[in-house]
């Protein structure tokens, strides 16, 4: 900026003379001392304190130079425009110390509501990420702390343990791939039948479903997509845990069918769905629908790495009840 | 195995990790040495010959994928590499430094002690033949006649599906990381990443009753394919 601030301090000075001479024949001589007040004022406005210095010495030559009896001189006549040029200087260093001044306090609130904003998100992270990281935990020190109090172990505690700390594990792995996303990481993309990334994420998924019934309906010639097959199993894990966790009771259905361009995949329960004004929310960051646990990062996760693979998630109600989450992926790499 | 105790020798820094896992092993029937350094860990090995070697690649010291490759300078016993999730990259080096398999930071002791068996049992069978039989739940493979069964009926499959399955059935219970296989499948060259993955893709639907959900022909996500160990 420093250059161009007083780049534009000249042309400033250089306007003001213009309007000077045009309004020459038809103003007295101390109105043309306030068109150059205004241009100081003008790039005082901008917030650069050393060009609004001389747009300040500036005016006052010019004013001199080209207005003040024996014009396109520096020579002065009268003495009277002594006191003219300097009260004119006054005026215009304390019009530009106080445009400077609120143009600095207008940027460093506007700085301070970026800082509360940032600080606000930060809060509601660190307060779901801690309640989500607090409640398994705290399930796992009750537990182990009853086991060693009591002398016979308990098939139950032992189990709370180890489904705790693996829900602990899933929080874990969906907050650091969710940070390697926000810090612009990469998708390792290659192509891969969906078949196999949809069974890793089953794999996976196999003790939160409890041996309840998954229907699948994947066609064996669908086309390879392109994928980052750790990411996009995750998406997989949170729609089908999400599903797990808001439809205890009846099966879930994962289908895949090949469209123009595109491979549309849905996973499709029988819980209670989703209200009306929820079906786009639930991808939000923290929102949680209904009571049920969850840090509300499962869906958002899922949205932000298909949308970095160039597709498309949303949620449906099922006719017949239940929810629905419908992804797009595009066949071709972006 | 019943003669002599099998001596595992873990290797980790983390305390808590060793606690948990000496009275897993030794209720197991296994003899435990620790490690807790990538120097104490290669002195141990000079000293007392342990039958497997489990190594965490996070060490204090050195790089665990150091310690693999000076091991493997001079000694054969099998190395489990033990990483977090997310190191993918890490594994597959390790695999291609000579390590038998991995484990994947958390796992439970039925995975622990199914690889470490699969371990010995695999250092064992380099030393004799191969088996040539492989059954695991409904599916069945001979090496010798090449045919293959699902349960209890015969599976057609194309020359290069077979050679997919016998290049597993020789590594059973282990991974083998798709780089290998690919060199196996295709020796001569010119196959792609895709490539294998579509063959697998057909060969579980042969093979396997749900394709989606195998029981047989395990994926490794980013490493490679591993197919389940035989059944006892």
């Amino acid at each position: 900026m420093g250059f161009q601030g007083y780049a534009v301090a000249a042309a400033v000075a250089a306007l003001c003379t213009a309007a000077g001479f045009a309004l020459f024949p038809l103003v007295s001589l101390t109105d043309l001392v306030m068109v150059y007040l205004v241009g100081t004022l003008v790039v005082a406005l901008r917030g650069w304190r050393g060009p609004a210095l001389f747009s300040s010495l500036l005016g006052v030559l010019c004013f001199n130079f080209f207005f003040v009896p024996p014009r396109f001189t520096l020579h002065v006549e009268h003495s009277q425009f002594v006191v003219t040029f300097l009260v004119m200087f006054a005026v215009a260093l304390i019009i530009s110390h106080l445009a400077v001044r609120v143009r600095t306090q207008a940027e460093a609130a506007k700085r301070a509501e970026i800082v509360a904003e940032t600080e606000r998100l930060r809060s509601s992270l660190l307060s779901a990420v801690s309640h989500e990281l607090r409640t398994p935990l705290a399930a796992i020190v009750g537990s182990a702390s009853t086991l060693l109090q009591s002398a016979a172990p308990s098939r139950d505690l032992l189990l709370n343990i180890r489904d705790e700390a693996d829900r602990l594990t899933r929080l874990i792995h969906n907050l650091i791939e969710t940070s390697r996303l926000e810090f612009g990481a990469s998708l390792k993309k290659e192509l891969y039948p969906i078949e196999d990334v949809i069974g890793t994420a089953l794999e996976r998924v196999d003790k939160i479903l409890a041996g309840r019934g998954v229907e699948t309906d994947l066609p064996e010639n669908l086309p390879l997509v392109p994928v980052d097959p750790v990411l996009m199993e995750l998406v997989f894990v949170n729609l089908l845990e999400n599903a797990a966790r808001h439809a205890p009771e009846a099966a879930l259905v994962v289908s895949a069918r090949e469209r123009m361009d595109h491979l549309e995949v849905a996973i499709a329960d029988r819980g209670p769905g989703l209200k009306p004004e929820d079906l786009e929310r639930v991808f939000d960051k923290f929102f949680r629908a209904s009571a049920a646990p969850g840090a509300g990062l499962g869906l958002a996760i899922c949205k932000a790495v298909v949308t970095a693979h160039g597709g498309t998630i949303r949620a449906e109600n099922r006719p017949g009840g239940g929810a629905m989450f419908i992804l797009t992926l595009p066949r071709k790499a972006a | 195995m019943s003669q002599k105790k099998a001596t595992v020798l873990v290797v980790d820094d983390e305390r808590a990790i060793q606690r948990f896992l000496r009275p897993s092993l030794e209720e197991n029937g296994f003899a435990v040495l620790e490690a807790s350094t990538g120097k104490s860990a290669l002195d141990l090995v000079v000293a007392r010959k342990p039958d497997v070697i489990l190594l965490d690649l996070t060490l204090p010291d050195m790089d665990g994928l150091e310690v693999l490759s000076r091991l493997r300078e001079w000694t054969s016993a099998p190395v489990i590499v033990v990483s977090a999730r997310g190191q993918e990259t890490d594994k597959i080096v390790g695999l291609n430094r000579g390590a038998d398999d991995y484990l994947t930071k958390p796992f439970g002791v039925e995975e622990l002690l199914a690889r470490i068996r699969v371990a010995l049992r695999h250092a064992e069978r380099v030393a004799r033949d191969p088996e040539p039989v492989y059954e695991h739940g409904d599916l069945k493979i001979d090496l010798t006649s090449r045919r293959v069964w699902l349960a209890k009926k015969e599976v057609r499959l194309s020359p290069l599906q077979y050679t997919l399955l016998a290049a597993l059935v020789r590594e059973a219970g282990r991974v083998v990381d798709q780089k290998r296989l690919l060199k196996e499948i295709w020796p001569e060259g010119g196959s792609t990443p895709e490539a294998l993955r579509i063959l697998v893709h057909q060969t579980r639907h042969r093979v396997e009753k749900e394709p989606v959900r195998p029981r047989h022909l395990k994926t490794e996500p980013a490493v490679g394919y591993r197919l389940e160990s035989p059944d006892d």
